[in-house]
């Protein structure tokens, strides 16, 4: 009885497992299968269709997505890292309600933010800023919750005495953000930049209302590709854009070090 | 730090300024006017009821009211049931294999939602992986319908939602002390009844929380069912992208998108009261 | 006024309170002269981290003034003070080595940066942690982020430094060390120190001078061996050393010497008149090691006779509980090679010197 429990346990288990890599897995053997026909016979793979990217078609929207997506990781860390100050670092009177404000974006589904920003546009007489402004606009509203409660959390944990410990060495209140709390909060705040980055580069929702024709992100342009067919290419633009979303988390690792712990060995 | 009166407290309000003007200016005011525009009336402007009279006597708006509850309440249990096993796993395996089950679990979050949607259609439809598999392999003769229809949508949610899942069960079982297991099993019981009797009572909790934010992430998705479902299906999300660019019926969107916010806003919260009861309940953590 | 005479630190009636009910510290007085080493000594929670946070600039007293080198402090930042203080935790910034921690005073206060080395070089040789200017505190020893810790407070060269029980986090081997090692630092710089700490042998053993702090008010203040041998009150008597508080239930003065007469019967001369009137006197106090046992057969005053209840051998000296009267218990200190014959259920005489036996009011 329990033997055969733990055997469906690890038959259950792996099956999940299979599950949550299939689809990666295909797209993967989509890329490089010479014809729509997916194939896992590997020599006769080919790269062909990454070469077939490198056309307008492709390179606008991807261009367009990570400007977009960096532009939104920039203003979300700095907006964030305000907010988080004020709130969580300062904790201001009333800082519970107003931590609950800077988060309350993430009750409201992405899709009825977009309804909800799409009549504010139109009824302002701002439907003009479709498009990039608009769409950075929107992503901002999306990531800037999330960049808060990471910064935030690397707010809490700050140990307030080393604030104080600066203060009575004679630092002023701009030299302790500078030498003290920015360098101990920055890996909080490259966390922040690089999950705002990602949904930024990904978002399907938003998007969807905000873009314009000529102006249209990434994911929106290959969704609208894929409603008419299934061709190949459009595995290349996947496996691509998450090879892209990679390295950004790699070059942002890199500058803001936020999955190790602060210099446990050589600097 | 304020020093007996030399900072005037208003100060430290001052690094709000940007944060807050931003969110009341793109979140809040158009939050406001939406609500506001889905009770007016299309030609006068006045107040007015008509379209939600016009949502609960349309016979398609509730079949797709309906559709995504439906959608919702399926996705939430395939997640739950699923993130289980590994989020048991992730809390208390001290493998080397640990890490890479993390990475998989975690990873298709990167990988965004289109990606993920493409490669199930890539895998579900009639041409698709697993029809040419049976076929070829002589069980049937014709594709089964696993696309553009509810059950695609279920399976592309579920994995779209897998990570959700696994994180909110995985902080509720890390909360569980693993001595009680052990006393448990010290005490004779085997591990069906570990599971059945300490384990699984202790994790309500974490599976209210699963299944919740499993439903709400569902309701709202569109992508997916847009993509695997296929042009007939519809459920709120897709009903209120086709209003607000097809029909460009404004008003009626707006009281598509408040039903959805209601039902999103409804579970949070009676859920958020219910977690927090059993998690005092059971005094976890 | 001459250099010497000018305080450092000077406390007049600080209170603070929070919320305008909760006392935390009442009316305390205090004046630290430049270069003492004063020890602010106290059970956990009597306010001594807020009396140094006081000082330091941290809180505001809620009344009182606090004047460091003559000046009002009264609205002036930590920042500003020019004190020096080492935190309980060490408090050291986890992103920057040894150098850069101790650097980080000397750069603040805009030296240049060949100063700013002298400062370091000179600071870690105070606290002989050369040669690991390039760690990170996670790289060293709490000994070593002890005397980072230390090394980063005197850098900037504070007139005075504070120190919030910096020696609690250390083994006891290490404490001990430490102790010497903080008061020769102190002496080679001449600074004047304010330590807190809740341990008595610490206070005891390196200051000039020690403040006994009680429920936020101070109890006593004096030399340590003026405290330890003169304690004011029971408080002071039980919290600094051993000792044996025994009810007094009357008190007769006889020029200068006090008949006192305890329970059971018992009755002690004390030379001690002291300042208390007789009728004030409740208690009096007796140091376990100013009992002595008596030869069989002595006679004369203050001698009493009684049965050994406990025994502890602590190896230099031994602990005897002996049972005097029916209700009094005193604690008694012997050296171990006294101990032949002595034994549970033993009967011993006792004397005590009528010098040593000291009233107390309460
Ligand atoms: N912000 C505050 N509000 C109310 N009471 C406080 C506050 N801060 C401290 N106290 C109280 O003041 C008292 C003294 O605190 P303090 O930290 O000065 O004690 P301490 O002597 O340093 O004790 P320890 O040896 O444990 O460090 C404590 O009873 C504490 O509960
Ligand atoms: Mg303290």
């Amino acid at each position: 009885m329990s033997k055969l429990l733990s055997v469906g346990y690890w038959v259950f288990f792996s099956f999940i497992l299979l599950f949550i890599a299939l689809p990666m897995v295909v797209v993967l053997a989509a890329s490089v299968s010479p014809t729509s026909h997916v194939t896992f016979e590997f020599w006769t793979w080919t790269l062909e269709w990454f070469g077939k990217l490198w056309t307008s078609k492709w390179l606008d929207p991807f261009i367009l997505s990570a400007k977009i997506a960096a532009i939104v990781a920039v203003i979300s860390g700095v907006l964030a890292t305000l907010g988080a100050y004020a709130v969580a670092y300062e904790k201001c009177p009333g800082h519970d309600a107003i931590m609950s404000f800077l988060l309350s974006p993430l009750a409201v589904p992405q899709i009825v933010k977009g309804v909800a920003i799409v009549l504010f546009l139109s009824s302002a007489g701002l439907f003009r800023y479709l498009g990039t402004p608009g769409l950075i606009a929107g992503h901002i509203i999306l990531t800037v919750p999330f960049a808060v409660r990471m910064i935030a959390t690397s707010m809490y944990n700050f140990d307030k005495n080393l604030d104080r410990a600066a203060r009575i060495l004679g630092a002023s209140w701009w030299q302790r953000i500078r030498y003290v709390l920015l360098p101990l909060i920055k890996p909080g705040i490259f966390s922040g930049m690089t999950f705002a980055f990602i949904i930024s580069f990904n978002n399907v929702p938003l998007s969807l209302f905000l873009v314009r024709p000529g102006q249209s992100t990434l994911p929106i342009t290959v969704i609208n590709y894929f409603e008419y067919s299934l061709d190949p290419i459009l595995a290349a633009v996947n496996v691509a854009s998450l090879l892209f979303i990679l390295a950004v988390i790699f070059l942002f690792e890199r500058i803001g070090g936020f999955t190790v712990q602060i210099h446990g060995g050589s600097k | 730090m304020r020093l007996g009166g030399t900072m005037p407290s208003l100060r430290g309000y001052v690094p709000l300024i940007p944060p807050v003007t931003i969110l009341m200016m793109f979140f809040a005011l158009p939050m406001g006017m939406m609500i506001g525009l889905s009770f007016q009336d299309g030609d006068t402007g006045s107040f007015s009821l008509t379209s939600y009279e016009r949502f609960f006597t349309d016979d398609l708006a509730l079949d797709g009211f309906f559709r995504t509850i439906v959608m919702s309440g399926l996705v939430a249990v395939c997640v739950t049931v699923m993130s289980y096993p590994i989020a048991y796993f992730l809390a208390r395996s001290t493998s080397r294999w640990r890490a890479v089950v993390f990475a998989l679990a975690i990873a298709p979050e990167l990988a965004g939602v289109v990606l993920r949607t493409y490669g199930w259609l890539i895998i579900l439809e009639d041409q698709g992986f697993v029809n040419d598999l049976v076929i070829q392999l002589g069980l049937i003769d014709r594709p089964l319908p696993l696309s553009h229809n509810m059950f695609g949508v279920v399976v592309g949610l579920t994995h779209v939602l897998l990570p959700f899942g696994i994180l909110s069960l995985l902080t509720n079982i890390q909360g569980i002390d693993p001595n009680l297991e052990k006393s448990a099993q010290i005490l004779g019981a085997s591990r069906l009844s570990v599971l059945r009797h300490i384990i699984l009572p202790l994790s309500v909790p974490g599976i209210v929380s699963s299944l919740l934010i499993a439903f709400t992430l569902a309701a709202s998705a569109y992508a997916t069912p847009a993509l695997l479902g296929g042009i007939k299906f519809s459920v709120l999300a897709t009903m209120i992208y086709q209003q607000v660019l097809f029909y460009i019926n404004w008003p009626y969107a707006a009281v598509m998108a408040n039903v959805l916010l209601v039902i999103v806003l409804a579970i949070a919260f009676t859920g958020a009261r219910l977690e927090s009861r059993l998690n005092s309940k059971l005094h976890v953590r | 006024m001459s250099a010497a005479e000018i305080a450092d630190i000077e406390l007049v009636g600080v209170t603070k309170s929070y919320g305008g009910n909760v006392v935390v510290v009442d009316n305390v007085s205090l004046t630290v002269p430049r270069g003492e080493f004063v020890s602010i000594l106290g059970p956990s929670g009597c306010g001594k981290t807020t009396t140094l946070n006081m000082i330091a600039g941290f809180h505001e007293p809620s009344s009182g003034e606090i004047r460091i080198r003559g000046r009002n402090q009264v609205g002036v930042p930590p920042e500003k003070r020019n004190i020096g203080l080492v935190f309980q935790n060490y408090a050291l910034f986890p992103h920057m080595t040894v150098q850069e921690n101790v650097a980080f005073g000397p750069k603040m206060k805009g030296q240049s940066k060949s100063e700013t080395e002298e400062a370091v070089r000179s600071a870690l040789k105070s606290v002989r942690l050369e040669g690991y200017e390039s760690r990170y505190p996670k790289e060293l020893s709490g000994g070593q982020q002890q005397r980072t810790a230390l090394a980063r407070a005197i850098a900037p060269r504070p007139s005075v430094l504070l120190l919030d029980e910096p020696l609690s986090n250390l083994d006891l081997k290490l404490r001990e060390a430490m102790r010497i090692e903080l008061k020769e630092v102190q002496q080679q710089l001449g600074m004047t120190f304010v330590y807190v700490t809740h341990d008595q042998e610490e206070a005891m053993s390196m200051s000039d001078r020690v403040v006994v702090m009680s429920d936020g008010v101070v109890a006593q203040e004096g030399r340590p061996s003026e405290i330890y041998q003169n304690p004011v009150s029971a408080f002071v008597a039980d919290f600094i050393g051993k000792s044996n508080l025994l009810p007094v239930k009357q008190a007769r003065d006889h020029d200068g010497r006090l008949t006192l007469t305890l329970g059971g019967g018992l009755s002690l001369v004390s030379e001690r008149s002291g300042d208390i009137p007789a009728n004030d006197i409740t208690l009096c106090c007796i140091r376990p090691e100013n009992v002595q046992l008596a030869r069989k057969g002595a006679s004369g005053e203050n001698l009493l006779t009684g049965r050994v209840d406990k025994l502890v051998n602590l190896g230099a000296h031994a602990e005897l509980w002996v049972d005097v009267s029916k209700d009094c218990l005193l604690k008694v200190q012997v050296p171990v090679r006294r101990l032949q014959g002595i034994e549970i259920g033993s009967h011993v005489d006792l004397l005590i010197e009528s010098a040593a036996i000291q009233p107390l009011a309460h």
